[in-house]
């Protein structure tokens, strides 16, 4: 599942926790962090005592925040000599660490997510189309024209990078660093709808209407358009979401690569 | 938009404001971002020909490299050097080497890319000194498949020109406003790769904005295309693009700076003598 992952820089993960409920956000800095790929299946996690100095928390909290992982089977620990705890590896079930993502999100949070993602993203699209000089516009059409969206792992990954073109286009740097730091955070998440080969052919048209808006200087058209787009992932978050909470599992053709 | 026609002559404003190197006028401002580039261009081809001659083994080469950039990168009060004669900081926010496919030993495109200190960066964190850009950190740059595609390469790539892309908002190495230079390195009739840096915008800003404000009227430094490097027209600001819907570009009087693809654009209207 490497291919659709975009962590950002993996220090990240381990700087240091500053408020309440401190294993909780332990175990949850390293679920990201697994869920998107930084720390990789089979990879040893640091010892105990290295997690407590990064994250700057007691022993004690470590050890209460990996009981979390795993309980939520995203983790094992092997006792003795190349002992540690390692994350699952990769042939465990399918969708194991995206339905405990979804577990772990209230829908009140997944719905949140998408709002404000759709706010970053409509912003970036508004000032793109404002802001793209013709030759912009064109790049941008001609890198989406070999964009692939036929198979899941390509349509998250360009999907991504179509947002992130967005971003480029608005000429902001804080856009930019937000939109690079949203889909490292959520991008699995956000792009889960993207299994679904209806749900690709729908964004790869709104890409098309997307692209055309900027190449027009329509901001407010851009604007509509990747907000609908962005409506239909984030259905799609809640869609699961009630799956798993029913008992059952993501739909293997959602979370499956090909 | 075409660079204008108009020549120094014209434009010259007569002096209003002292500026810190005498009389302020279009013109002397477009010379400054002339000889600021001037000197960029002249440590590039310095590289250039230092690389050009040197091995194509991975080691080397990227030690040869990292001893070219990472000084002027790090140039500051306590180390001068000229491109830091008239800042605290180097202008240079990145510098490298970027090698061709198959010039460097069972490689694709060879990055010996090295950063500048990132302060404040949110998403980078800090960094003290120079370090080598690691584009196993850049995951989130996947989609652009092929970085030859991209205009800092393709375009010395084809015409063997020293190429000016920017400004932008670059996402592969600092997630900042920028513009990057880059010259082809030629061994014999093949492109080994390309030389680049990065003029960090904040930082050239603060060299030139005391220029441009000891103009009374706003001055606006532009690319080719037209898009807004530095301004002290509170309504375009950097990043737009000249001429918009708010400032017709018949508003404007244009003046190139020697040996860029930039403009010095300062308004018509303000200048109370026509010449």
């Amino acid at each position: 599942m490497k291919a659709q992952l975009r962590p950002g820089a993996r220090e990240a993960i381990f700087a240091q926790l500053i408020e309440a409920g401190r294993a909780e956000q332990v175990a949850r800095r390293l679920t990201d962090a697994i869920i998107l790929g930084v720390l990789t299946p089979g990879e040893r996690l640091p010892s105990e005592q290295e997690l407590a100095r990064r994250f700057g928390v007691a022993l004690i909290t470590v050890r209460e925040g990996l009981v979390i992982l795993r309980d939520a089977g995203l983790v094992e620990t092997r006792r003795g000599r190349g002992g540690g705890s390692f994350v699952i590896k990769a042939d465990a079930p399918h969708g194991t660490l995206l339905e405990a993502r979804l577990h772990g999100l209230a829908q009140v949070e997944l719905s949140d997510l998408g709002v404000y993602f759709s706010t970053i993203a409509e912003g970036c699209a508004e000032r793109a189309a404002l802001r793209a000089s013709a030759a912009d516009a064109e790049r941008l059409g001609a890198w989406l024209l070999h964009a692939d969206f036929t198979s899941t792992a390509g349509a998250r990954t360009n999907a991504g990078g179509f947002y992130l073109e967005l971003a480029v286009l608005s000429q902001s740097a804080r856009l930019v660093r937000e939109q690079i730091r949203l889909q490292a955070e959520f991008g699995p998440l956000l792009l889960l709808g993207l299994g679904d080969p209806g749900t690709r052919e729908q964004v790869v048209r709104l890409n098309g209407e997307v692209a055309a808006a900027i190449t027009h200087g329509d901001g407010t058209a851009a604007r509509t358009l990747v907000a609908d787009q962005v409506l239909l992932l984030g259905e799609w978050l809640l869609i699961m979401k009630a799956r798993i909470e029913r008992g059952g599992h993501l739909d293997d053709a959602i979370v499956d690569d090909a | 938009m075409t660079p204008s026609s108009t020549t120094p002559e014209t434009t010259s404003h007569p002096l209003r404001t002292p500026g810190p190197t005498g009389e302020a006028t279009a013109a002397s401002c477009a010379a400054e971002v002339g000889e600021i580039f001037a000197r960029v261009f002249g440590i590039l081809s310095e590289w250039r020909e230092a690389i050009a001659g040197a091995s194509a083994d991975r080691a080397d080469l990227d030690e040869l490299v990292e001893s070219l950039v990472v000084p002027a990168l790090l140039a500051s009060a306590e180390s001068p050097t000229d491109l830091a004669s008239a800042t605290t900081e180097s202008i240079l926010i990145g510098a490298g080497f970027i090698a061709a496919p198959q010039y460097v030993t069972g490689r694709d495109t060879h990055f010996a890319w090295w950063l500048g200190p990132l302060a404040s960066n949110p998403l980078l964190g800090n960094t003290s000194g120079a370090s080598r850009l690691d584009l196993a950190t850049r995951v989130h740059t996947e989609y652009l498949r092929d970085f030859r595609d991209l205009e800092w390469y393709a375009v010395p790539e084809s015409t063997n020109q020293t190429h000016v892309t920017g400004p932008y908002v670059d996402q592969l190495c600092t997630c900042d406003f920028i513009i990057t230079l880059t010259m082809p390195v030629r061994l014999d009739e093949r492109m080994i790769g390309v030389v680049g840096a990065d003029v960090y915008v904040k930082r050239l800003e603060q060299v030139l904005l005391p220029h441009f404000l000891a103009l009374s009227g706003p001055v606006v430094l532009i690319n080719q295309v037209g898009r807004v490097v530095i301004s002290t027209e509170p309504t375009l600001p950097a990043g737009d693009i000249l001429p918009n819907r708010r400032h017709p570009l018949n508003n404007y009087e244009l003046l190139p700076c020697p040996g860029t693809p930039f403009l010095v654009a300062t308004r018509a209207e303000h200048d109370p003598v026509s010449n």
